[in-house]
């Protein structure tokens, strides 16, 4: 398929009419028919129902639409970063981070955008899954990392980059800290502390068995505050960092682990600091 | 055909062949061969040869040789990710030399495999030629690395996620059903490889860029076992630098 063809089926997948599409084109409508028919011809099928004033998507249309827009994107793309690469043009990263999400597992794939466009400013809104993709819809956000246990709508794309597991974080010198891995029953007598924003471990192991909750709404440095000072346990993520003299343990029974996705709006257009950030999270595979 | 490959490459090792050769051309001139044998043995199976047959008459239908991009034409610029995570630039690359972009299928594809490997042997004498070789693969989640790995290559493999610069470049088709069928049945999952639903392969297509971007050759074909020899390539590396 050629480059132009796919361009004018995009093109009228968005105004639904031959003439505006073919002048938004800046082609003859005959040559933009033409050129429809051809892509037709190699799907195999209509992509487009023509009635006098109804132009609509068939059913392969629209099952053939997102991937061919996708394509379309990569396309543009690949050439706009070339160029904005030499016009050194300002751009802003915007990455949402889920519950209990950190940005350890990408920072070597934002440190080659940097170095690729050195005037890009990243910036990272932490939230839960709702408020993220609120923001990626209202383009407030150019992707969000998020758990796989969200709901997410239909528009979103989404790739899986890694799973994580849980840890207990445990005080210096808990009786736990011995043990190379923890169980449910090994916290029957802790206090676990629980907040919104620390992955949903503690939410999905209170759901299997009794738990001693405290809760606590602060981000993830808070909480490990709050171990330290002795009010309890918490279960974060295995990516996460956690700063000595705090101690984390695998906990393996029942298996909390999660998949963090990376979700994008499907058929908008990123700048060219996003649209790689996407393109090196996919090339790669995170261990 | 398979008796052909096997020929060829017992032709090969006959010690008069190495005197009537420069140096090192010798193992890189029988990628047609090779690829003629694997051919012949996967045509023995008539599921595999209607598949293959549909495919090549679709491609042959909808006339890529004219849309492709042509010698003559700028070759579009482009940054794609590289196996081990960084962009690579074409402009960048380019600059010091011409550039070979050869577009490949994907890990899993046995033709592919063969080029691979004819290029990854055929490597110096491309260098000394003065180019730099790109290899381009669909396929995404660490698959580039995959496929450069297996094979010791190295020269760059960047993944052309979405197949953008495929498209750019005109090479793009998507699978027909016979040959998509057979690639479900073999659990060939490409919306999980590529991470995009659409079963879109280019053709095998290799260009060389002129430091000033504009293409100076070019190999297309619409058959996948069709695909240039590496001694061609270093042969029009070495043309445009005597032309120089």
């Amino acid at each position: 398929m050629e480059l132009s063809q796919v361009r004018y089926f995009v093109t009228l997948c968005r105004t639904l009419n031959f003439t505006r599409a073919a002048a938004q084109c800046q082609v003859t409508q005959p040559a933009f028919t033409r050129a429809i028919q051809r892509l037709e011809d190699e799907f195999g099928g209509a992509l487009i129902f023509r009635e006098r004033s109804l132009t609509q998507l068939t059913e392969l249309g629209r099952a053939v639409r997102p991937h061919l827009e996708a394509m379309l994107d990569a396309a543009d793309a690949a050439r706009s970063t070339a160029d904005a690469k030499a016009g050194r043009r300002a751009e802003v990263l915007k990455i949402g981070l889920g519950p209990g999400i950190g940005a350890g597992e990408i920072g070597g794939v934002i440190h080659e955008v940097t170095r690729a466009l050195p005037e890009v400013t990243i910036h990272f809104e932490e939230a839960g899954p709702a408020a993220l993709i609120e923001s990626m819809l209202t383009d407030k956000l150019d992707c969000a990392l998020l758990p796989d246990f969200c709901d997410l709508p239909e528009r979103l794309n989404r790739w899986t980059l890694y799973r994580d597991n849980a840890v207990a974080v445990l005080p210096p010198g808990h009786r736990l800290a011995g043990r190379n891995a923890l169980t449910a029953g090994d916290l029957a007598d802790e206090t676990i502390l629980h907040s919104e924003y620390c992955g949903g471990f503690a939410t999905r192991l209170a759901a299997t068995c009794p738990l001693r909750l405290q809760r606590c709404h602060g981000a993830t440095a808070q909480m490990l505050d709050l171990v330290a000072a002795g009010i309890g346990i918490a279960l974060l993520s295995d990516r996460l960092r956690i700063p000595p003299p705090l101690a984390a343990r695998p906990f393996t029974d029942p298996d909390l682990s999660r998949a963090i996705l990376l979700a994008v709006v499907a058929g908008r257009p990123l700048n060219p600091a996003a649209g790689n950030f996407l393109k090196l999270c996919r090339a790669r595979r995170f261990a | 055909m398979g008796n052909k490959g096997d020929t060829a490459r017992a032709a090969a090792r006959m010690p008069g062949r190495h005197k009537i050769q420069p140096a090192g051309v010798r193992k890189i001139d029988n990628l047609t061969a090779r690829l003629e044998a694997l051919l012949a043995s996967r045509r023995e199976n008539a599921g595999w040869n209607a598949a293959y047959e549909e495919m090549v008459a679709a491609l042959a239908r909808t006339g890529f040789m004219d849309h492709a991009l042509k010698t003559g034409e700028v070759f579009p610029d482009f940054m794609l990710p590289n196996a081990e995570g960084r962009l690579v630039s074409l402009a960048e690359i380019r600059a010091a030399g011409p550039v070979v972009i050869s577009f490949f299928r994907g890990e899993w594809c046995p033709f592919c495999r063969l080029m691979l490997a004819a290029l990854a042997a055929a490597l110096p004498e491309i260098e000394a030629a003065g180019g730099t070789l790109l290899a381009l693969t669909p396929e995404t989640g660490g698959l580039p690395l995959d496929m450069k790995t297996y094979h010791k290559a190295k020269f760059e493999v960047l993944a052309d996620v979405d197949c953008g610069v495929g498209l750019a470049a005109g090479v793009i088709f998507t699978v027909p059903k016979l040959y998509r069928a057979r690639l479900v049945a073999a659990k060939l999952n490409f919306p999980e490889r590529h991470g995009n639903g659409g079963w879109f392969l280019p053709i095998p297509a290799t260009y060389i860029i002129r430091p000033d971007g504009v293409i100076a050759w070019r190999f297309l074909d619409v058959d996948f076992s069709h695909r240039p020899e590496p001694a061609d390539i270093v042969a029009a590396l070495r043309t445009m630098r005597a032309q120089a």
